[in-house]
């Protein structure tokens, strides 16, 4: 099968698991123990009018008269509503806040796309670059204390981390802001990124030590591999130099792998960083996801499923498709 | 060749580092002059942010300081003992029969968006809660009242039965009709309730002591003092600005390094952990909420926990006696929460309270507890360790506790072993708050340990043990005719001294019922810079020893607080200069150019 066919595969592939996706969506939600609109006729008194209104409105399954629940029967007869919404963006209304939720979401995504994009960014760049340098010169000095360094801050809890760095760069020293997004002062341009900054600094740097050594890890033990193979030897044995070894043979084969888990990883960086965000008050998707559980907002908490698993299969998707054009021994396969 | 390179690289280097920390400095220079630093700012830390901005959504604590501060609401309190005190609302003055009120109302209001606040507005706000059953409002409003508008300052309150609502402060918001008006649906509370509630109200136009000037929610709200009030004007506060965090930490880390000034609602161990530094000074006033470990008497439905033991008096009053408050108070809540008997507060509710005499007091002893148990017949028949009930089975009762509620878990936990003490099992089910309300309103637990938090007038609290509460506020749908009788009669008792008579006689039937146990007071527990503003001009509400600061029933700290003369007029939020973050990012991107430059291969580097 050509180039072609193997996108068409893969494209098609991705489709499937989105439809899947997006039903096993519509069934976890209305198994749940909790009918949403129950819940919130209790905190928020409402009458037996304003649940059937309610229900309408989220496109929920409205009870037979003279009883509570609805069957799963008469629920499932709601999927097809619920497949018209949610394709046409249509993903109803916060119980908390009122506001729906693609605009709850969307007032998350950047913030979330800043921190946790240039974490990936940032930990994923400095990860390969101390794992190639690590592994090409195994048992050295920067390879030990690189190895244990980037072990120590990956098993660190991220939470911890970032209290430890609140307390020191924040609360001692008074360098960089205790948590949020920006400060209350009205600023703007030049003042305004600055602000940003500042605030960014610390949720940033216990995102990029916090993953910085899985990278590293995984680049390092993949180039050892690489390292013996007979391709490298023979390099060697041409006398190309060390450099010139290392980096036009061994580091393109040894990267390979580690393509995967960079793609994943960015397949979740919408998914945001909830304990960081909640550690740091970074208003970002996280965040969202953990207030949302909080207050058991079902339509949030199923909208932002929904928007975390599609970017999963949109970057799992661009991961196949690139390693297929990097590797073309994996479209043939 | 390569040399070459490599010296347009060096070169290219130094000139765009030496000219960003140039422009840089320059730049930063600007960003940081800004003219803001000219007002009075007071910045205020919260662990949780305000639940709407639309009036009819609110629910807590910090919900109503800002409420207060942008809207009128219809009366002040008293300084003294938090009773009705001439606030927007000047005067409230009765018929004969007390069926009708004539209310008279402040001249010279304005909306914020400079429109004038008329009396129309008035019976608008007035008659929107009433006839549409707003939700946490209605009950301000019994007896179907309307209001009629008599002329430009004057709105008369007519009730159906006599009463004394209108001289009970209601935190009803007055709004503006030109704005809530279109969200009426005529005949029809349900689409009306609906629009209204779903208004996002971002503008918030109220006729308050101060402007709603940016709000971001879960980062901060920004209030500008408002210069058209009709009322007293701050002494000196330009501007208030209520930062949320969503940890307790981050915020006691914001209080020390300075970036707000206020530091509200802090748990017990963070509070105790601020002594003696330096610049800061604790405050722990009257919380106005008591820890309550609650019943449940099994009415919410079939699938509620209706267990008869809960019913019989005699267990209900052994289990009391067996449980040391005083080492809840001490190990929980670290010393921070005061001994207490009562449904109604000495602070909160004056002379409301009544002091529960030491008979129905069930102080701790552990040993009267297990006598009381032995004489009640619950015994140990089946030797296996735990007591067994009228028809043999082992006393065990699931206890929920609820994780966002200050000390639940942790009083739960040492309640588990009380009741061992007294050979009870138990088992504890923790739940947030969200999930409470689901298991509460069908009935699933035995008995809960959640708080209380009463109005000053004892109304809305004698309420929540009434029969009809079940399914409403009720803790457990305890059920008492007796009880019912008095609250009705104090409903209708509009001399204060009768009333005050009935409501200290439902106070002792609780006690001694105990459908509900007072645990304790809790403090309300904050922290304040002392180096930017006059300690002594801070305000305390009710004015006494136990009174607090900020998020009391008054505001009057946002109206008396001064800056110390030598302090910066607003605390500033801490960082980088502009100039460090240009000059880093630059030598960074310098640099890596640099490399990309030297490490191109040549033609002399093929490995072929």
């Amino acid at each position: 099968m050509g180039a072609q066919g193997y996108l068409i595969r893969k494209v098609l592939y991705a489709l499937l698991t989105l439809l899947f996706v997006l039903v096993f969506n519509f069934i976890l939600f209305r198994i749940m123990p909790s009918d949403p609109v129950e819940l919130l006729a209790r905190s928020q008194r409402l009458t037996e009018v304003d649940q059937q209104n309610l229900r309408e409105e989220l496109g929920l399954c409205v009870p037979p008269e003279g009883s509570t629940k609805c069957s799963f029967l008469n629920q499932l007869k709601t999927l097809p509503t619920y497949l018209q919404q949610t394709i046409t963006g249509h993903l109803g209304r916060s119980l908390s806040s009122a506001n729906t939720v693609v605009n709850e979401i969307s007032s998350r995504l950047w913030p979330t796309v800043l921190l946790v994009g240039l974490g990936t960014i940032l930990s994923v760049t400095f990860g390969l670059m101390i794992g190639i340098k690590g592994g090409w010169n195994r048992g050295s000095t920067f390879d030990t204390s690189s190895l244990y360094g980037g072990m120590v801050f990956y098993s660190m809890p991220e939470g911890w981390l970032g209290m430890l760095l609140l307390i020191v760069f924040a609360g001692t020293l008074g360098w960089f802001p205790s948590g949020g997004y920006q400060s209350a002062e009205d600023q703007t341009g030049l003042a305004h990124i600055v602000d940003v900054a500042n605030h960014l600094f610390l949720p940033l740097l216990t995102l990029t030590l916090g993953y910085i050594g899985e990278y590293a890890i995984i680049m390092r033990s993949s180039l050892l591999e690489v390292m013996n193979d007979d391709f490298v030897q023979t390099a060697r044995a041409k006398g190309v130099q060390d450099r010139l070894v290392r980096r036009h043979h061994a580091v393109p084969n040894a990267i390979l792998p580690t393509f995967t888990l960079i793609f994943l990883s960015f397949g979740f960086v919408l998914g945001g960083a909830i304990i960081v965000e909640t550690v740091f008050s970074w208003p970002g998707i996280g965040l969202l996801t953990y207030d949302a559980i909080q207050e058991l907002d079902y339509p949030l908490i199923q909208g932002i499923f929904l928007l975390l698993s599609a970017t999963v299969i949109v970057f799992n998707l661009i991961a196949d498709v690139t390693y297929g054009y990097i590797d073309p021994r994996i479209r043939e396969a | 060749m390569k040399m070459t390179r490599k010296s347009v690289a060096i070169a290219i280097s130094i000139v765009m580092v030496g000219g960003l920390a140039l422009s840089g400095n320059a730049m930063a220079q600007d960003a940081t002059e800004t003219p803001a630093d000219e007002k009075v700012t007071l910045n205020v830390g919260l662990d949780s942010d305000v639940t709407s901005l639309n009036p009819y959504n609110l629910c807590c604590g910090p919900d109503y300081e800002y409420l207060g501060l942008v809207y009128d609401i219809s009366m002040d309190w008293s300084r003294e003992d938090l009773t009705a005190a001439p606030g927007f609302v000047q005067s409230w003055t009765p018929n004969a029969d007390s069926t009708e009120w004539t209310l008279k109302i402040a001249e010279g209001a304005t909306w914020h968006d400079g429109e004038p606040v008329t009396a129309e507005d008035v019976a608008f706000s007035f008659q929107l809660v009433a006839d549409n059953a707003m939700p946490f409002y209605k009950d301000y409003l019994p007896f179907e009242p309307t209001f009629e508008v008599v002329d430009d300052t004057t709105v008369l309150w007519t009730s159906k039965e006599p009463t004394f609502a209108p001289e009970v402060p209601a935190y009803i918001p007055i709004v503006p009709e030109h704005i809530w008006g279109e969200f009426v649906v005529e005949d029809d509370p349900s689409a009306t309730r609906k629009a209204v509630k779903e208004f996002a109200n971002e503008e918030a136009v109220g006729s308050g002591p101060f402007i709603l000037d940016e709000y971001i929610k879960g980062q901060f709200m920004r209030l500008e003092a408002n210069p058209d009030y009709w009322g007293p004007k701050p002494a000196s506060l330009d501007e208030i600005v209520f930062t949320f965090y969503q940890s307790q930490e981050a915020m006691v880390q914001a209080l020390k390094s300075g970036e707000i000034d206020y530091a509200y609602g802090l748990n017990p161990s963070l509070y105790n952990s601020l002594k003696g530094e330096a610049n800061i000074a604790q405050r722990a006033g009257d919380g106005g909420c008591w820890g309550n470990f609650a019943w449940n008497f099994g009415g919410q439905g079939p699938k509620a926990n209706a267990d008869p033991t809960i019913h019989d008096l005699t267990f209900r009053q052994a289990v009391a006696t067996g449980i040391d408050r005083q080492e809840i108070i001490d190990k929980v809540y670290q010393g921070t929460a005061t001994m207490g008997y009562s449904v109604l507060m000495p602070g909160r509710n004056g002379s409301w309270y009544a002091d529960i005499p030491q008979e129905l007091r069930f102080d701790y002893d552990a040993a009267a507890a297990n006598t009381m148990l032995d004489e009640a017949g619950y015994t140990d028949t089946d030797g296996d360790g735990i007591r067994n009930g009228e028809e043999g089975e082992n006393l065990d009762l699931e206890l929920l506790v609820i994780s966002d509620v200050n000390g639940s878990v942790d009083t739960g936990k040492l309640l588990q072993g009380y009741l061992s003490d007294m050979q009870i099992d138990s088992f504890l089910t923790t739940v947030n708050t969200t999930k409470a309300y689901d298991l509460w309103a069908i009935g699933q637990y035995d008995a809960y340990v959640w708080d209380w938090c009463p109005d000053p007038d004892p109304d809305f609290m004698m309420s929540v043990f009434t029969t009809e509460q079940c399914l409403g506020w009720s803790d457990g749908c305890y059920s008492n005719p007796a009880y019912d009788e008095l609250y009705d009669l104090q409903q209708t008792q509009l001399d204060r001294a009768d009333r005050e008579a009935t409501i200290d006689e439902m106070q002792l039937m609780l006690a001694e019922e105990i459908p509900t146990m007072v645990l304790n007071y809790w403090s309300d527990l904050s922290a304040y810079r002392t180096d930017r503003f006059d300690p002594a001009t801070w305000s305390r509400t009710p004015n006494n020893d136990a009174g607090v600061y900020l998020f009391g029933a008054t505001l009057d700290s946002y109206f008396t607080l001064e800056p110390l003369s030598d302090a910066a007029a607003s605390s500033s939020s801490p960082g980088l200069p502009a100039w460090i973050w240009i000059v880093g990012i630059g030598a960074v991107a310098v640099i890596g150019v640099g490399i990309v430059l030297a490490r191109r291969k040549g033609p002399d580097e093929d490995d072929a």
